[in-house]
C-alpha cells in the first residue's frame, strides 16, 4: 500500500515512489502512530479507588538506571538504558530502538500522600503507585468583623 | 536474494492494529511491531528488541523454513477498576518476523528476555568447503 504519491508516475521516479513507500511503511509501523514532540518515555496514568497509578514502558531499564523524585507535586524522572554505548556504532546493521537518556517532569493529581509512593518494574514497565491522601474533615474558617 | 542481510525484516509486517480477540470478546487488542537493533559480534548477529510486558512464559518464538517470528502476548498490570486519567500509549501485544539467510546457523540460535528486552543470538554458520565437480568426458 503506497503512502506517498507523486503527482504522475513517470517511470523513471517509480523506483524513487517505491523506495520512499517502503521508508516511510518501515517508519509508521515501528512507532505508534506520527512522533512529533512526543515525549519519551510515554506515561499513561490511571485512577483506581484508592490510588494512582503511572505506568511507563521502559526496557532495559534497571532500578538502577532510573531516578524518581517528587517535590512539590511534580514527580521527575530521568534514566538511561541499560546496554547504552555497548556496541561500537559500526557494528549495527539495523537501529530502530529509542537510546541515551531521558528526563520527564509531570504534575501530579492533588491530594495524594507523597510519601507513601512506592515504584516497581515488571518486565521493562514501570509502575508507580500513588496512594490518595484520606478524606479531610471540613474545616471551619473564623470570621473575624472589624 | 538477499545473501549480504543475513537477517532481514520480513516485508509483510503487522502495522498497530486493533484484532478481535477470541478469548475474551469484551476486548479488541492492539498488535504493535517492537522496534529492534541488529547488530554485528565476532560470532554472528545480534538481534534486540524492545517487548515491554512480555514475560518468559508469553513470549513465543519459533522458526519456520528461513523464517523467525516473535510473538510476545502483554497482559496488563492494573487493577480492574482503574480508569485511565490520561493515556500516552496503548498496551498491546508484539509480532515481528524475519527472514534469515543460510549465513545463520540455525541450530545453535539462542536467546534471552530480560528487563523485557529479546536478545537473539544467530551465529554464523561455518564456511563450506569448496567441493570440487567431477567433469567426466563423453
Amino acid at each position: 500500500m503506497a503512502v506517498f504519491r507523486l503527482g504522475q508516475s513517470w517511470d523513471p521516479l517509480r523506483d524513487l515512489e517505491r523506495e520512499v513507500d517502503r521508508l516511510l511503511q518501515g517508519v509508521n509501523l515501528t512507532f505508534h502512530g506520527v512522533r512529533t514532540g512526543r515525549q519519551y518515555p510515554a506515561v499513561n496514568l490511571h485512577e483506581s479507588a484508592n490510588e494512582y497509578i503511572l505506568t511507563s514502558e521502559l526496557p532495559s531499564t534497571a532500578p538502577e538506571d532510573l531516578d524518581l523524585t517528587i517535590a512539590n507535586g511534580v514527580l521527575t524522572m530521568s534514566g538511561h538504558r541499560h546496554d547504552e554505548g555497548e556496541i561500537p556504532e559500526d557494528r549495527f546493521r539495523r537501529q530502530e530502538r529509542p537510546r541515551g537518556p531521558w528526563k520527564r517532569s509531570l504534575p501530579l493529581p492533588e491530594r495524594i500522600q507523597e510519601d507513601e509512593l512506592s515504584a516497581d518494574f515488571h518486565n521493562g514497565v514501570l509502575v508507580v503507585r500513588l496512594p490518595k491522601a484520606p478524606q479531610e474533615e471540613p474545616r471551619q474558617i473564623p470570621i473575624t468583623s472589624d | 536474494m538477499s545473501t549480504d542481510h543475513p537477517i532481514e525484516p520480513s516485508q509483510d509486517l503487522v502495522t498497530a492494529n486493533r484484532i478481535e480477540d477470541s478469548t475474551s470478546a469484551a476486548s479488541d487488542r492492539f498488535v504493535f511491531t517492537p522496534p529492534i537493533d541488529i547488530f554485528e559480534t565476532a560470532d554472528g548477529l545480534v538481534l534486540r528488541a524492545d517487548l515491554p510486558g512480555v514475560s518468559l512464559e508469553s513470549l513465543e518464538l519459533q522458526i519456520q523454513d528461513n523464517r523467525l517470528t516473535l510473538f510476545g502476548r502483554v497482559e496488563t498490570l492494573l487493577p480492574e477498576d482503574a480508569v485511565a486519567v490520561h493515556r500516552e500509549f496503548e498496551v498491546g501485544d508484539f509480532l515481528r518476523s524475519f527472514i534469515l539467510s543460510d549465513e545463520v546457523d540455525y541450530d545453535r540460535i539462542t536467546a534471552r528476555l530480560s528487563h523485557g528486552v529479546l536478545e537473539v543470538e544467530l551465529p554464523r554458520a561455518a564456511q563450506a568447503e569448496p567441493r570440487r565437480i567431477q567433469v567426466n568426458a563423453e
